[in-house]
């Protein structure tokens, strides 16, 4: 499985700046733009509170799950951010989050691999120990190797 | 026991597989035999065949949508929940089918 496809360092960022759900959600927007995945950010961000308003995307355990399944996206990819502090966000648990994986997928790529790739970095979260990996490792290597890797992740402390 | 059951969400990209995983783990975890469908963006995958079906205590259907195929199920036990019940706490979910299967014998 080459999730590199989907997943890539240049768009994974530990240290967001970000303060709020809608600055998070705007600055992993920026690094799928800056990636080329989205082509038009506006209707990209548009498409992101759309499914928003359906229902909680923050999964509970610290980490949000928003997506945007968008014509406004060039190729299919996940951006991943980290925030030092819990950011408000709407969870199942009721708790803020830290972790936040923002899915761009394009309106058409409905049979594609890449949809499969998402799939499986998906089920990567349903993992809580991987998860709880994911929410402390120190580098975006670590955080590669775990989405990669679908079986048990290397020791971390 | 023995469970199958059905995950899908509104946009199939996401819910969908943490809630089948969710559901796996918690399932194995306690014991039981599971197999979990997913109708998500691509389509079916992990299908049930009707022998799962059949040897199968009980289903659940962990949904936000509707989804294909229910009627394989009209004589079995059927659980519905959203995704969310799933993520949220899946191994509550297990030991609540426990019961009620308890229940009924």
């Amino acid at each position: 499985m080459d999730l590199s496809k989907v997943i890539k360092e240049e768009r994974i960022n530990l240290n967001l700046n970000a303060k709020s759900k809608d600055e998070v959600i705007n600055e992993l927007t920026d690094l799928l733009v800056e990636t080329g995945s989205v082509a038009n950010k506006e209707g990209f961000l548009k498409d992101v509170y759309a499914r928003e308003e359906i229902g909680e995307t923050g999964m509970g355990g610290y980490i949000a799950i928003p997506h945007g399944k968008s014509a406004h996206v060039a190729k299919t990819a996940i951006a991943i951010g980290r925030t030092y502090e819990e950011i408000e966000w709407g969870s199942l648990d009721g708790k803020g989050v830290k972790l936040i994986i923002l899915f761009a997928v394009p309106e058409e790529d409905k049979t594609s691999v890449h949809v499969k790739l998402l799939a499986q970095v998906a089920s990567i979260l349903g993992d809580e120990e991987k998860c709880q990996e994911l929410l402390t490792v120190k580098s975006t290597e670590d955080i590669l190797e775990i989405m990669s890797n679908n079986k048990k992740g290397k020791e971390v402390c | 026991m023995k469970i199958v059951g059905i995950a899908a969400c509104t946009s199939g990209i996401a819910h969908t597989y943490i809630a089948k995983e969710k559901l796996t783990k918690a399932a194995e975890s306690m014991g039981h035999k599971v197999k979990i469908e997913t109708q998500g963006t691509v389509g079916a995958e992990n299908k049930l065949t009707d022998e799962d079906i059949k040897n199968a205590d009980v289903a659940i259907i962990a949904a936000d949508i509707k989804i294909s195929g229910k009627e394989r199920f009209k004589n079995k036990k059927v659980l519905e929940v959203p995704t969310n019940i799933v993520i949220k706490s899946p191994k509550a979910l297990i030991k609540k089918v426990e019961e009620l299967l308890n229940e009924k014998e």
